[in-house]
């Protein structure tokens, strides 16, 4: 699967990505949603695993743009986050299409890989 | 008089806020990479213990920042060398600068006397600082990132601060991060993707020696330092 990983921090994009290639995924790496876009429309993503606090635009924003063009309607967003907050969550899972919120400090490698593994089986 | 326990007790759980905050990250990559290698080092148990640790430390910290406050704290002011201090910061944190392949460099133009200032709380607060704007300054594909630790003149004392050509603050934007902080999870978007802790943890510690953070320039290069007073005591020797 063609993963488009959103991460700010390099460091754990790093590992992330290390992670996911080992699973026999593709990355690409974006540190902010501006960039994120510009890679999602040259790249085609089949998952996008985002991380809401970004510098200049935060996540719920790269969200909705996302979502407003009609041929990434479908694609699966995980939300891999340092923000707690449960009622975010469900918001973002019932209004933005949000296939699985993980709380990053709570969240090991080992969960994510079966969660985007488990959509990879379902798609 | 005026009661102030009050407002120490805000300034003081958002100091913890931020700290809490702060340390999440550098716990996040010892879990993370101690779970990554795990399976491919000889070294196995030892790694399972430092995940377990910091897994373990990451739980305590979010329920820490629910139910508890810091005690009020105060800061007392001695004779201390800026550039003996940037210098030490500047040891301090190149692991870190090279792990996210950035140029740290030090830029203490002419000779300045001792500053009165809390030795470790300066120091605590540059390292912060310093961390914070080594992090804003990773981009994929750009090979190097620069961050200058600096100190020099100004009319009011001796400025010394972190200053980077990431950084792109003004001091509106400034002042009204420092007025949400606390309230909202993302008040420095414009430097810093996480909750600009590190920021607000130098803020707390400078303004606890009456040596406020704000916006600055250094050789049109631009970042947040503090201006610090020199120390005429010892200013003869």
């Amino acid at each position: 699967m063609k993963i488009l990983l959103i991460e700010p921090d390099k460091i754990l994009a790093d590992i992330y990505a290390y992670a996911l290639v080992e699973s026999g995924h593709t990355v690409s790496w974006q540190p902010d949603a501006q960039q994120a876009v510009l890679t999602a429309d040259k790249w085609r993503p089949d998952i996008v695993v985002l991380e809401l606090q970004l510098a200049a635009h935060n996540g719920v924003e790269f969200l909705y743009e996302f979502r407003s063009y009609p041929e990434w309607q479908d694609i699966p967003v995980v939300v891999l986050s340092a923000v707690p907050d449960v009622s975010l969550s469900s918001v973002l899972q019932s209004q933005l299409g949000v296939v699985a919120y993980h709380y990053k400090p709570r969240t090991t490698l080992e969960q994510l890989l079966k969660t985007l593994d488990g959509l990879a089986i379902s798609a | 008089m005026a009661d102030l326990s009050g407002e120490s007790d805000v300034g003081q759980a958002r100091l913890l806020q931020a700290l809490a905050e702060q340390i999440k990250m550098p716990l996040m990559h010892i879990a993370r990479r101690a779970e990554l290698y795990r399976d491919q080092d000889e070294t196995r148990q030892t790694l399972l213990q430092i995940e377990h640790t910091a897994n373990l430390a990451l739980r305590l910290i979010d329920n820490y920042l629910l139910s508890t406050r810091l005690s009020q704290m105060t800061l007392a002011l001695e004779p201390v060398s800026l550039s003996a201090i940037l210098h030490d910061t500047a040891e301090a944190l190149r692991p870190i600068a090279r792990q996210y392949n950035c140029e740290l460099e030090l830029s203490v133009a002419g000779k300045y006397g001792p500053v009165m200032a809390h030795r470790n709380g300066l120091q605590a607060a540059l390292l912060s600082l310093g961390h914070v704007f080594i992090e804003a300054g990773r981009q994929p594909g750009v090979k190097k990132s620069r961050v200058t630790l600096a100190a020099h003149r100004t009319s009011g004392g001796i400025a010394a601060g972190v200053f980077s050509e990431t950084a792109e603050l003004t001091s509106a934007t400034y002042q009204r991060a420092r007025e949400l902080y606390g309230r909202a999870s993302q008040p420095l978007g414009e430097l810093t993707a996480g909750s600009g802790a590190g920021v607000f943890v130098a803020d707390s510690l400078l303004a606890a020696m009456a040596a406020p953070l704000r916006v600055a320039s250094h050789q049109k290069i631009s970042g947040l330092a503090a201006t610090f007073i020199p120390s005429r005591q010892l200013s003869f020797v």
